[in-house]
Parts: C-alpha cells; structure tokens; sequence
C-alpha cells in the first residue's frame, strides 16, 4: 500500500509535467506564429504531454508501468461503449437544437433532413472507430493516472472538480491563442476559459465513471474523440439549414451550452458515490 | 491476458514497430525521389502511400504466421484464456497496428505539410482525404484474411481466399455483362445512389458498417477456428 504522500508527490510530478507543456506552448508562442513547422510540432507533443507525463512519473518514482488501464475490456461492457458514443453526441445536439426550437425558429432547421442526421451519426460512427486512437494521449493522462492519484485524496466530488479545473486550464493555451494573436479582447478570451471550466466537470465526471465502470480508459478516449467531432458535424448539420449569418439567440442559447454539461455533471457524480457506497469496504 | 498480450508483443513487436516506418512511407519517397520528379510531389506522396499501405498489409498479414501449428492450438484451447481469448488479442493487436499506421501516416504528413508551408509551397494537400478510406479497407482485408488465415492454415488458406475472390470477380465481370443490355436503367440507379446525400449516406453507411464487420470476423473465426486446428500440420 502507498501512503498518501507518496500518491501526493506522484500527483505533484505528474501536474508538474502537465503545466510545464502548458507553459511551453507560451514560452514560445512567437515561435509557433512564424514557423508551421514549430506549431506542428510543438502542438502534437503539447497533446500528447498528458500521456507522456504519466510515464515519465512511474518511471521517476518507479511505480511501475500496471494498472494503466490499456485492455479494452469489451465482454460485458459493450453498453458503455454505446454509451460513450452516444451521451456526447446528445449534449452536443441538446446545446443547439433546443435553443432554436424554443426560441421559435424552428423554419431554421427546414434543410436538415432525417436522412442528413443519419448520415452525421453514421460517420462520427466510422471515425470514431478509427480516428479515437489520437485522444489516448490526452485521456491516458487524465483518466489513466490523474483520477487515479487524485480520487484517494479528494474524493470524487474533488476529482471531479479539481481534475475538471486542472483539465480545462491545461486547454489554456488554445483558449488564449486568438487573443495572443491579437485578434481578440482579453474579456472574450476569459469568457472562452470561463466557458471550458463550466463544461469540463460534466466530462470529467462521465468518464471518471467509464474509466471506472470499465477498468479501461478506452470508453473515454472514444467518447472525447466524439464529443470533439461531434461539435464539427453539428455545426455542419445547422450550416444544411437556413439559420441568418446574424442569428442571435441570447441568454436562451447560452442557457443550453452550459446547463448539459453541469447535470450531467451532477448525474455522474450521484452514480460515482452511489458506486461507492456500493462497494464492499475491505480492512 | 496479459499473458498473451506479452507473448504478441514478443513475438511481433518488429512487426507492430515497422507500422510506424509504414507511416511514414509518402515523406520517405518524397525526400527519395524528390531530384528525379521534382514537380509531382504531391503524386509521389500518394504513390508512397500505397506503397506504405501495401508493406503494411503484408506486414499485418505476417504476424499471423506461426500460429498454425496443431499442438499450439491444442494448446491455447486448453489454456484459461482458451483460443476465444488468443484470437481477440490477435484481432485486437490487427487493429492496433492498422491504426498505428494511420497515426504514423498522419504524423508524418502532419509534419510534412507544415515544411511545405514553411518553405512557401503552397499546392500541398493534405493526404488524409485518401489515407482514411484506405485504412477503412485495410480493416475490411484483415477482417477477411484472417478467418481464411485460422481455418485453413497460413498457406492454404492464402490460396482458397484467391480463388474465391477470382470467382467473385468473375461473378461480378458476368453480372456486369448482363447489365450490359439494361445499362441506361443501372446507370441511373447509380447516379440516384451516388448524388447529393444519398451518396454521403451510403458512403457513411459503408464506413461504419466495416468496423462492425471486422468484429464479425471475429466471431467467425472463433467458429471456424477449432475445425481449422484439426487440418494444421503437426
């Protein structure tokens, strides 16, 4: 058994590793601005970092390389695979479908046809199968050793929160990148922070709960790989429809981007401490 | 598992390895072949990516190899795992490094997209278009070779899967030929499936049905694998 300050050191290194390819990226933003090939570079190993950071960690504190959740583990699990695909897919369509339908512009959805949706949930489908792959260097990180570090020494209601917080602020980087560029105001750049701190919780809790309902960290790197599609595939979706290039719907649709992702926030975080509590204690 | 796993690992690892070396087959003919045709890189990066698709192919096709032996199959049937388990990992480790591949592939591009920009040639596309589908239907080879591969033994097997895609090919050239008479109305039919979204569709359709059916394959060859081990040479 390790103590808690052994699981504290090894979380610190890991963080450590994370903010380090954070802060890289703007060491050297101006760089990157001058040079694609710097940007390439730099960008994949920056999404890659998290990955990289856990094992460098177990090799630094020689912890070894069990326990990192690689197996697929899909006898059984098959419903969560499902699952993974399908919930980002609906909150991504809850985020804009809704707002337009309530705010009485439905005739702005009249090119979006049944066949057209389809098609969307068929190549998400396909992509997802084949295009996931690139996320295991986020989520092996994240879900495969952060949560895991992190879950004995703030709980779940703590992971959730503060791996949520630690997941958004790593994103810091693209999140600045047009205001570094100076094609943005300060103000719009925190909004966008702002924004990813809110949403992230939501995800953070469902695939803590994969990760866990699973034993592997596959079903998350799918359903991240579909919650980032999904977001193009909709928004070529509404582009199939008749929406103004000056479409505006307030604080409705604001309402619908956030209000999602923070039940389902709230749902997961119940299921983790039902899961809990659940769970035989041994001595 | 695990134990199957390692003994994969060990007994292909250059295999799996050389996945990456695949990937970068477009760049490497690029850097090879650049003085000779110099105005057609954008051609010699596809031409290089067949090529890597191909060795990729033979290479996945070769970590089958081996596994055709009575005794072992015996064996691992016996085994906790049992040859359900041994397959998976197998069919496991075909995807694996498929999609290595694409990784590898899309790196390397990556990569080399961004030193054409930097170096001011602006006509270089991204290769990714082509590659994806390519990777689609090297997903739908595997998911035949294989069951072909356990229940015929390496060779045989090879050599049944040939004839039986020359006889399809065959049934295909006479079908076509029989169109022939009725052609404007098959010409129509497929210019209503192939327009507008009913193409986008069917093309989705297609894409997603292939990972499906590679699990499908799996599933077969669980059937079909002990009756294969019984014609294995000892």
């Amino acid at each position: 058994m390790t103590n808690k300050k052994d699981t504290l050191k090894r979380l610190g290194i890991y963080l450590l590793i994370v903010a380090a390819s954070s802060v890289m990226l703007f060491a050297f933003f101006k760089w990157m601005a001058s040079s694609e090939t710097a940007f390439f570079l730099l960008a994949e190993l920056f999404c890659a970092a998290p990955a990289l950071a856990n094992l460098i960690t177990r090799k630094v504190t020689k912890e070894g390389f069990r326990d990192m959740k690689l197996h697929l583990h899909l006898t059984g699990n098959l419903r969560y695979y499902l699952l993974a695909f399908a919930l980002p897919l609906v909150c991504t369509f809850m985020m804009y479908i809704p707002p337009i339908l309530l705010s009485g512009h439905s005739e702005w959805l009249n090119g979006i046809t049944p066949a057209s949706v389809l098609t969307v949930i068929l190549m998400l489908a396909a992509q997802g199968a084949v295009m996931s792959v690139g996320l295991v260097g986020e989520e092996l990180g994240w879900r495969g050793y952060m949560n895991q570090k992190m879950e004995p020494l703030a709980g779940i209601v703590g992971t959730v929160l503060i791996g949520g917080a630690v997941w958004s602020l790593w994103h810091l980087p693209s999140d600045m990148q047009v205001y570094l560029a100076g094609k943005q105001t300060l103000s719009e750049a925190l909004q966008t922070v702002g924004g990813r701190l809110l949403i992230m919780p939501g995800y953070a809790a469902f695939y803590l709960w994969l990760t866990k309902r699973t034993d592997s960290v596959w079903p998350a790197v799918l359903s991240h790989a579909i919650g980032n599609g999904s977001q193009t595939a909709v928004i070529e979706l509404l582009g199939q429809g008749s929406i103004p290039e000056s479409a505006d719907l307030g604080v409705i649709a604001d309402v619908f981007h956030y209000v999602p992702m923070i039940v389902m926030a709230a749902v997961f975080i119940i299921m983790l401490l039902h899961d809990k509590a659940g769970t035989p204690r041994t001595a | 598992m695990t134990g199957l796993v390692y003994k994969e690992w060990k007994q292909n690892r250059w295999y799996i390895l050389s996945m990456i070396l695949c990937g970068f087959a477009p760049v490497l003919a690029v850097l090879l072949f650049r003085n000779e045709i110099p105005h057609h890189l954008n051609e010699l990066r596809t031409g290089g990516m067949i090529a890597g698709f191909l060795a990729a192919g033979a290479l996945q096709i070769m970590v089958l190899r081996g596994d055709d032996r009575r005794l072992w199959g015996y064996w691992i049937t016996a085994s906790p795992d049992g040859y359900k388990g041994f397959l998976r990992v197998k069919y496991e480790m075909i995807y694996g490094m498929i999609l290595l591949f694409l990784l590898s592939m899309q790196t390397a591009d990556g990569l080399y997209c961004a030193a054409a920009a930097d170096l001011g040639m602006t006509d270089t596309a991204d290769i990714s278009g082509i590659a994806v589908p390519l990777i689609f239907v090297q997903i739908l080879l595997r998911s035949v070779d294989i069951p072909f591969t356990y229940r015929f033994g390496s060779k045989t097997g090879s050599i049944i899967k040939m004839i039986c895609m020359v006889a399809i090919a065959i049934l295909l050239s006479v079908t076509l030929i029989f169109l022939m008479d009725d052609w404007d109305s098959a010409a129509a039919l497929a210019k209503k499936l192939f327009t507008g979204y009913s193409s986008s569709l069917l093309l989705a359709g297609l894409f997603a049905a292939i990972p499906a059916v590679y699990c499908l394959s799996y599933r077969m060859t669980c059937r079909l694998y002990l009756k294969g081990v019984e014609q294995y040479d000892k």
